[in-house]
């Protein structure tokens, strides 16, 4: 009994928020409409929470994963405002938040630095960069190519529901390819079995053989490089992009793996668990303003929903 | 145990939310207003005075604060759009919230711009009219100078808030045939623009040493009002009369005005006009009017040492 409560009592909370913005709101919340957009508003959360997990799986962490995100979308548009075609400009973005990655991996695990005050560090300096690059000046309007904006608008058209035409959004298809990928990462391929590896114990797989410093390197390559995926999904949807833009990205990654983590059996982080996750944080954000619940209010319930389930997490977890 | 426990406290909250979230009758119109920059002085007063006419109306405001987020301003009007709001206004720049804004026009919410830019999408932006406010410093500056002698203006041209107020200023010096622009100074701005008006003004003192060869600086915004305030008295000169302007009326330039120094104008926009006016912009079409005018202009007060303290 104890240990269904702490695997699933996370999913038994999400479901009863479910159920709870169903009745409150049965016209709107429950809608093909409506939970496409959750899909697209959580999109550029869950790719930046999806590689939050593969570096979360060894037991690191990674903090600048918002400040690369504002780096590459900054990195983008000042690409695209002079003049240079867009896939260059992605292209570009995306390497930055890859090589961004390997340094913070670098500092990690060959330098050996505790990856809380190596991210801290380059948390801060991808961050300066981000604003020196672009003067601290907000990139938009004429400068930014108009399909670059409308891409994110965009979507694969799936009918009509209720004389409403519905689509799913390209942000979501993003996403959705991200997690994929992450899924067969870390659950079907060996390089996944040896970060949870790693995870379970450094010093043990150090001693069977595993390459933990080149593991833990890639890992947090492939971070930096979603965190850079979704900065430049941010830009695409605000069709600008300033310095600070993804900042709020990193804490509500780290929350969503933690959410996820209370679903897992020996709480490890999990791709889909943290999906979850994401999914929890979108809806609360969703189904609450449409309650017309006060913006700092909801802060608070949010805040206070974390430390639930994952008390509720850990209290079983010690009595056992 | 447990339970029971993590159930109670979803209980709870959920029950919360609910005492929290439909206080609402029926019949109230909804108006929610979204913006990111809560935490700046000028959006409150915004708000106050949006809420306070809202209360007149026995509108059901919901107000949405982002804290910074701009694509979260999308996300949250496309639920306001799902929720099916009668008015939305935003106080955000409208090309980055596009998205947001077609999917209520879609869906036929009028959208409402509380000084956030002109846009088509929007009904209208209710802001202070940059033009007017130029006019009140420039032709402040002639008067005092009595229609002649050299000025000094520092301008931005890159941002068309800024640039707009230029205009207006060549203008009116360009009708006094007595009037001449010694120099029209383009600060750097990088390190907030004091620092590098000061550099350029205390230029200027030097090439015109002479008592009276400078008559007055014209500033399209405070800083470079307050950077040449400094040059000129470090360089011993504010004994000579020469007439200082800004625009915005900051409280570091209400203070420099208040002294009664060099820094002798300034123009204040009337935030809480901008709040009431959007307020009152929303109640018209919400009785069915249409809103011709893609800009409502909020009239600005001219600040001066009568008034600086206020």
């Amino acid at each position: 009994m104890q240990l269904f409560i702490r695997r699933y009592g996370t999913l038994i909370g999400f479901v009863a928020i479910l159920i709870f913005f169903s009745v409150m709101l049965p016209g709107t919340f429950p809608t093909a409409r409506n939970w496409l957009n959750i899909t697209q508003q959580t999109s550029m959360l869950m790719v930046v929470a999806a590689g939050m997990t593969i570096v979360m799986v060894m037991g690191d962490f990674d903090l600048s994963v918002g400040s690369a995100a504002s780096l590459a979308g900054i990195v983008a548009a000042l690409m695209m405002a002079a003049g240079q075609p867009i896939w260059a400009a992605v292209a570009v973005a995306l390497l930055v938040g890859l090589l961004g990655g390997a340094f913070n991996g670098a500092m990690v695990s060959l330098v050996g630095i505790l990856p809380f005050i190596a991210t801290l560090a380059t948390m801060t300096m991808f961050s300066g960069i981000a604003f020196v690059v672009s003067g601290g000046k907000t990139i938009s309007g004429r400068a930014i190519p108009e399909d670059f904006g409308n891409f994110a608008r965009g979507g694969i058209p799936l009918g009509e529901w209720g004389g409403v035409a519905i689509s799913l959004p390209n942000l979501s298809i993003i996403a959705i390819v991200v997690v994929l990928a992450v899924w067969v990462l870390l659950e079907q391929t060996t390089y996944g079995r040896r970060l949870y590896a790693i995870g379970g114990n450094m010093e043990a797989a150090h001693l069977s053989g595993i390459a933990v410093k080149r593991l833990r390197l890639i890992a947090f390559s492939l971070t930096g490089l979603a965190a850079a995926a979704g900065g430049l999904m941010y830009a695409s949807r605000v069709a600008s992009a300033n310095p600070v833009q993804g900042s709020g990205l990193m804490l509500n990654a780290i929350a969503a793996v933690f959410l996820g983590t209370t679903m897992s059996r020996h709480g490890e982080p999990r791709i889909l668990a943290t999906v979850v996750g994401v999914i929890v944080l979108g809806v609360l954000d969703n189904g609450l303003t449409q309650m017309s619940v006060d913006s700092y209010v909801r802060q608070v319930l949010v805040g206070a929903l974390i430390l639930l389930a994952v008390a509720a997490s850990s209290v079983t977890q010690g009595r056992r | 145990m447990s339970l029971n426990k993590s159930a109670l406290a979803f209980a709870g909250i959920l029950l919360a939310t609910t005492a929290l979230g439909t206080g609402a009758a029926l019949a109230q119109a909804k108006v929610a207003i979204v913006t990111p920059y809560m935490a700046q002085p000028g959006t409150q007063f915004y708000v106050e005075a949006f809420q306070a006419v809202a209360a007149e109306n026995d509108w059901d405001v919901n107000v949405i604060d982002t804290a910074g987020d701009v694509a979260a301003v999308i996300s949250r009007i496309e639920d306001l759009v799902v929720q099916n709001v009668d008015a939305i206004v935003i106080n955000v720049d409208p090309t980055q919230v596009t998205a947001g804004l077609q999917a209520a026009k879609d869906a036929g919410i009028p959208v409402f711009g509380m000084d956030a830019g002109a846009d088509p999408l929007l009904v209208t932006n209710v802001t202070s009219n940059g033009y007017a406010m130029a006019a009140e410093t420039s032709t402040y500056v002639a008067d005092r100078i009595k229609g002649e002698g050299n000025v000094v203006m520092f301008v931005f041209d890159a941002f068309p808030p800024v640039q707009v107020r230029g205009v207006v200023a060549d203008a009116v010096f360009g009708n006094f045939p007595d009037i001449n622009v010694l120099d029209r100074v383009t600060p750097d701005v990088s390190d907030g623009g004091i620092a590098d008006s000061r550099a350029k003004m205390e230029a200027i003192l030097a090439a015109n040493p002479e008592p009276g060869s400078i008559k007055a600086v014209w500033a399209a915004w405070d800083q470079p009002a307050l950077g040449a305030l400094q040059a000129i008295e470090d360089a011993g000169r504010s004994g000579e009369g020469i007439v200082i302007t800004g625009i915005d009326a900051n409280p570091q330039a209400r203070e420099a005005i208040a002294a009664g120094g060099n820094f002798e104008a300034s123009v204040a926009q009337d935030f809480a006009g901008i709040g009431a006016t959007t307020a009152e912009a929303v109640a018209r079409v919400l009785a069915g009017e249409e809103i011709l005018q893609s800009v409502t202009y909020v009239p600005t007060k001219l600040v001066t040492v009568a008034n600086a303290a206020e």
